[in-house]
């Protein structure tokens, strides 16, 4: 965008006649006549190859630098009209389109010119948005420097093999000093691997041998801070002080340690071992001559580790097959497992005398001296396997210790029992940032050796694809998150509440420093943005500033007994257009205003919708629980829709004028349910009678909702990314809740009492007067606010002070 | 600039355009099944059929794909292709008697269940790939394929599992033409 004056050509879609025969398409733009477009018209298809070369020729003739779209989904159409503008210098971001086929058009029964005028509304909210839009200069993010790569875990080691081959420097954090350091540790996390030591041997002693690759002492992690392109990580040494190594992209290699399980009451002595004890004795070649059986037991631990245990007693087996010809290995496996065996592994097994034989897990095997006795999921009948050594299966341990320490800093989240897992997003690709933190290992899934080495070459790839990108200077992100430096009071409630890591975290004892938001982590979500106390946090291009522009030049537009609607572009936007695209049909009064994610509401952008006239507000989005695209979004919006509830209440509206609901995309029925309850419930309140009295506590709601204090005890009882449950789980939910409802009453006294002294300073019974409160109400907050500083007492006048506001 | 009749009305068109969206752009109705603006054309359901004559012979070409030539004559409604679409939405609406909106177009040309319908109301999806098309070139997640062939042929996922590709946007809702998406939709996000 060369200036940033707004140039707006709108385009309205006739749509062959779906939409120009609902709507009166001549009357919107005439109903647009004095808003601020440089060019409107009306065309049959604006997205067909003669629709966009004529748009193409507008844009340059014109000199148009956003456009608008009044047609069908933006979320299926956008991408064509923006391929179709770039080569005349239009950006994705400059396109915006109001679905009218879908939201209006199809779905409503009313005459052309009603639908005429709501269609209007809804195009002038956009007109509003796109006057707010601010250039997006992509600026790429330097990558220099060695890939760290911690954990200790193995597929670190095939990472740093990869990085090195392919030139790439690398840190790599680990307690061994050599290559048989490593692999006597190897058995702990990945039983069997005995097998490939002569592979791993050739990995490692590359790895320990590249002047590329250094291998450093796995010290403990004091701190990890920076983005991609500049990580930097504290370790402390063994004299206390901590040292800095600095990096350009992390590889976290975790596995995940196998223990013995409890087979005490097996007994038989040094007959009967687990696996690790097996291959320790493999590796002193104490092995005598005899029946050895692999038990794979322990179904409580599930099928995955059962898996890996079957894979780690068929290595074993054939080491023993290999190096003790006497020896007659059997492993026994439940049938309920697939025995990840290739064919020809089958047919190595059979060379080497290996029985593999599955029992019926529904029969937990008994162990006799000598015997095992199963029952066979073939003929039903019970079998006998004599053994001189039995071997039993080890279960998953904990993941590695180093894991802690690197969870407080990362965002990687351990779930129930221990499984580690990143923020799961499921966003469309080109909506997200390249990958920048790679876990890789079996803490995260459990998987074998070979697919844990994979896991390290790939993660490695991805940081060369990394490098690549930044040489050309296209490391880019599609979303740009900044945190104004100046505004920030380092509270770190965004670093905790955002559930992608996209806010940096800072070094321990550094205090409340103002924070840092690394937009490839971002995933756009904004509840962060949403949720600062000081309103530092700022999405580009999609501010709480151009939401309320546009929802006031809708506003502007709507009746009073029609309601405001916001829909997440997920759930909500995709019912919302699956709705038009079935033919279903829901009343005319809700205007639907669509937004990223309703966690990215600003609880604050409620109440200025309440000032600027709106009767009620309904949120239509995700599944709290189960469903929200950006992990938490739609029940961060919530708490907030409950604390606008309350708010309501103290100013003696009623709660229901702001509702929730939820839907699924597939679910364009539940959609027009919800939209007509709301409207039916709407219908039973009269609208806000907007006197002096009722119009002052509106603002002052709205001022409330903007005080950090009341932003912070909001912020805090939002769900954080390590809980699953609600916060509603906490201690006492009713104890907190009225802990909110103290300060929002006090908070939103003071604002009223800030809104009677504005104009002119008052004294106490002139305060309680304006307020129709009585003055024992306000003189204990005007005690406390003079105390703050927020008003000041100007002068004495008949025995009272006269109040004037302070400092803001 | 090149300029072709459509129903003997004088049109003009660039280099690349199709001949159905000169029709549509000047409100010639064609009826499409298989196409959407948002993606690039397939030309799977055949029902956009118009007759073409470039002077050396007249024939039956899908009008989605076919590009606009000097000097053409087309004709989107003529006799021949009136019954090549009939023909197709009597197998369709045989194939597929539970879908709305095919029974809706074939009653428009006159065309009725014949006594050879499927009684497989719910088997609604009719192969044109929009879904599979989107994922793609809209959404690019690729979460959904073509599986199958022949009779087989089916809208699958790897594996046919919940495909981890999938962001469960709904655009394949959007743009399903028979509404079969709506009962997959559930099996491939996971």
């Amino acid at each position: 965008m060369k200036n940033n004056e707004a140039k707006i050509g709108v385009f309205l879609c006739e749509c062959g006649g779906k939409i120009s025969s609902r709507i009166d398409l001549p009357a919107v733009g005439e109903l647009l006549k004095y808003e601020p477009w440089a060019h409107l018209e009306i065309s049959p298809y604006p997205c067909l190859a003669p629709g966009l070369e004529a748009m193409q020729a507008k844009v340059q003739e014109k000199g148009l630098n956003r456009i608008l779209v009044g047609g069908c989904s933006s979320r299926v159409m956008k991408k064509k009209f923006a391929a179709a503008l770039a080569p005349v210098g239009i950006h994705e971001y400059q396109v915006e389109m109001v679905n009218l086929k879908d939201h209006v058009a199809a779905v409503h029964e009313d005459s052309p010119q009603k639908l005429a005028r709501k269609a209007a509304a809804l195009l002038a909210g956009g007109m509003a948005g796109l006057r707010l839009l601010e250039p997006y200069e992509p600026v790429s993010v330097p990558f220099q420097g060695p890939v760290l790569i911690m954990g200790g875990g193995i597929s670190g080691f095939a990472a740093a093999r990869e990085l090195a081959r392919k030139g790439m420097e690398s840190r790599l954090f680990s307690p061994a000093r050599d290559p048989g350091q490593v692999l006597a540790q190897l058995p702990r996390t990945f039983p069997g691997s005995q097998l490939f030591s002569k592979e791993l041997t050739e990995l490692l002693r590359e790895v320990f041998t590249s002047p590329l690759v250094k291998v450093l002492p796995d010290l403990p992690v004091e701190y990890v801070v920076g983005h991609v392109g500049d990580y930097r990580l504290g370790l402390r040494q063994s004299d206390g002080t901590v040292t800095e190594v600095t990096g350009s992209a992390l590889i976290l290699a975790l596995d995940r340690e196998f223990v013995p399980g409890d087979y005490e009451y097996i007994g038989g002595g040094e007959r009967v071992c687990d696996l690790l004890e097996m291959e320790e004795r493999l590796a002193q070649g104490e092995i005598e001559a005899g029946k050895v059986v692999f038990w794979v037991n322990s179904p409580e631990h599930g099928k995955a580790a059962q898996q890996f245990n079957a894979v780690a007693a068929w290595r074993n087996s054939l080491v023993l097959a290999r190096n003790h010809p006497r020896v007659k290995p059997t492993v026994l496996y439940p049938a309920n497992i697939t025995l990840p065996l290739s064919g020809a592994d089958l047919a190595e097994a059979r060379g080497c005398g290996i029985a593999l034989q599955s029992y019926a897990p529904e029969v937990h095997p008994v162990v006799q001296s000598g015997y095992l006795t199963y029952f066979s999921p073939q003929d039903h009948l019970e079998h006998e396997l004599e053994w001189d050594n039995l071997v039993v299966s080890m279960v998953p341990g904990e993941p590695a210790a180093k894991t802690q320490e690197l969870l407080r800093w990362l965002p990687v989240y351990s779930e129930n029992g221990g499984r580690l897992r990143k923020t799961q997003l499921k966003l469309k690709p080109d909506q997200v940032a390249d990958e920048t933190i790679f876990l890789t290992g079996s803490a995260g899934e459990l998987k074998d050796l070979n697919e844990v080495l994979r896991q390290g070459k790939k993660a490695a790839q991805g940081v060369l694809h990394l490098q690549e990108k930044a040489k050309r200077g296209a490391l880019v992100s599609p979303v740009v998150v900044t945190i104004d430096q100046d505004l920030c009071e380092g509270c770190g409630l965004c670093t905790e509440i955002c559930p992608c890591g996209g806010v940096e975290h800072v070094k321990p004892g550094s205090g409340p420093v103002p924070r840092h938001a690394d937009s490839h982590l971002c995933s756009g979500g904004g509840t962060c943005a949403a949720t600062c106390p000081y309103e530092a946090v700022k999405m580009l291009n999609n501010t709480a500033q151009q939401l309320e522009a546009r929802l006031k030049a809708v506003l502007s537009r709507m009746q009073e007994n029609e309601a405001l609607g916001f829909i997440c572009s997920w759930g909500g936007l995709g019912a919302a257009d699956l709705a038009g695209v079935k033919g279903l049909s829901y009343p005319r009064g809700v205007y639907l205003i669509p937004v990223n994610c309703l966690g990215s509401i600003d609880p604050a952008i409620f109440s200025m919708a309440f000032v600027n006239g709106a009767n009620s507000i309904l949120l239509g989005g995700c599944t709290p629980t189960a469903s929200c695209h950006y992990v938490y979004g739609v029940d961060h919006s919530w708490v907030r829709v409950n604390i606008m509830k309350k708010l309501l209440s103290l100013a003696g509206l009623e709660r229901r004028r702001i509702t929730m609901g939820y839907v699924d995309v597939n679910q364009p029925e539940a959609f027009v349910r919800m939209v007509e309850s709301h409207l039916d419930g709407m219908h039973k309140l009269a609208p806000i009678n907007r006197d002096e009295k009722t119009k002052t506590k509106l603002w002052a709601i709205h001022a409330t909702l903007h005080r950090p204090r009341v932003r912070w005890v909001l912020g805090t009882s939002l769900r954080r990314p390590t809980e699953k449950e609600f916060p509603g789980e906490q201690v006492n939910a009713v104890d907190a809740d009225e802990t909110m409802l103290d300060v929002l009453r006090e908070e939103f006294l003071a604002s009223r009492i800030l809104k009677a002294i504005h104009d002119q300073p008052l004294n106490p019974p002139q305060i309680a007067q304006s307020m129709d409160e009585p003055v024992k109400t306000i003189t204990p907050m005007l005690t406390d606010m003079a105390k703050e500083g927020r008003v000041t007492i100007k002068s004495w006048e008949g025995g009272y002070p006269l109040y004037a506001t302070g400092k803001p | 600039m090149i300029s072709f009749t459509i129903n003997d009305r004088e049109v003009t068109g660039q280099e690349g355009w199709t001949i159905l969206e000169v029709a549509k752009w000047h409100g010639i109705d064609i009826p499409t099944l298989c196409y959407h603006g948002a993606v690039e054309p397939y030309g799977a359901c055949r029902l956009c059929v118009v007759e073409v004559d470039d002077g050396q012979q007249r024939r039956l070409v899908a009008s989605c794909l076919h590009p606009v030539q000097e000097g053409l004559k087309v004709q989107t409604d003529s006799e021949r292709v009136k019954n090549v679409r009939r023909w197709i939405l009597q197998m369709m609406v045989d194939e597929h008697p539970g879908s709305q909106r095919i029974k809706e177009l074939a009653k428009s040309y006159g065309v009725k269940e014949s006594r050879f319908k499927s009684d497989r109301v719910e088997d609604l999806c009719i192969l044109c790939g929009l879904c599979v098309r989107a994922c793609d070139e809209v959404v690019g997640a690729r979460a959904i394929s073509l599986g199958n062939r022949g009779v087989r042929k089916e809208v699958a996922t790897t594996h046919r599992l919940p495909s981890p590709e999938c962001v469960a946007c709904g655009t394949c809702l959007y743009v399903c033409p028979t509404g079969a998406m709506e009962q997959l939709f559930d099996r491939i996000r996971g």
